[in-house]
């Protein structure tokens, strides 16, 4: 699975990296994150997640081949 | 062959100045007797800091789907005339403008609300984000949307 991550979620993890763990949904996944960083708990229980192009949930079947952008809180304007 | 661009065909997210004038210019509309420009623009200073500069970063397919659900919610809601956004990302400078907004509508009232509506939507939902540069030479992600804190749920914001 590819993760790629945004903004102040740099600060945490690479822009873009790769897991092998069977991860099958959101908690999952995030939990997965904080055994690699667990700095990032804060900001990561914040975040929202998206698959090819749509926000997806905790109800969303990961597996193996999707890219999972992992979306920080907004700041723009 | 006509270069002149349609509201339809204008990027969402851009990475090169915004041409205010050009996209006002693109409003105006004869039954349109309002129009209202926002321009976020660059401050010099955040938190009593010195700021260089701001460096603004996107999910583009997301924030331009997201910006145009907003719109097409606007003109909708309040029966607008044109609806317009633009955000910028990569580097941008003191004094210019980060995101426009343009609404366009029959009177007033509508245009200044919808306005209002779709900057407020773009700040708390679109996936873009800047970081501060400051002149001391640090830099620090800015002010992130917290209503989670309040509502308990990522999707669910508090707007003025």
């Amino acid at each position: 699975m590819k993760i790629h991550v945004y903004a102040a979620l740099k600060d945490y993890f690479q822009p873009e990296f790769e897991v092998s763990e069977l991860v099958r949904n959101t908690d999952e996944l995030k939990a997965l994150l904080l055994t690699l960083n667990d700095k990032a708990a804060e900001i990561l229980s914040a975040c929202r997640f998206a698959v090819e192009e749509g926000f997806i949930d905790n109800a969303f079947k990961l597996n193996e081949y999707d890219t999972v952008v992992i979306i920080p809180p907004s700041s723009g304007g | 062959m006509n270069m002149t661009p349609s509201l339809s065909s204008l990027p969402a997210v851009a990475d090169s100045p915004i041409d205010m004038a050009g996209l006002l210019s693109l409003a105006h509309h004869p039954g349109a007797g309002a129009v209202v420009l926002f321009s976020g623009e660059v401050r010099d200073s955040n938190q009593g800091k010195a700021v260089s500069f701001l460096e603004y970063e996107a999910h583009v397919p997301l924030a331009t789907t997201l910006i145009a659900e907003i719109l097409a919610m606007a003109k909708q809601r309040w029966s607008l005339h044109a609806a317009v956004a633009q955000h910028r990302i990569g580097k941008v400078g003191i004094g210019d403008s980060a995101v426009v907004v343009i609404t366009a509508s029959a009177h007033r009232g509508e245009a200044y609300a919808a306005n209002k509506y779709i900057i407020d939507r773009i700040k708390h939902e679109a996936p873009i984000w800047k970081c501060e540069h400051y002149a001391d030479g640090t830099k620090e992600w800015g002010n992130n949307c917290n209503c989670h804190a309040v509502t308990g749920d990522i999707h669910k914001h508090i707007y003025e």
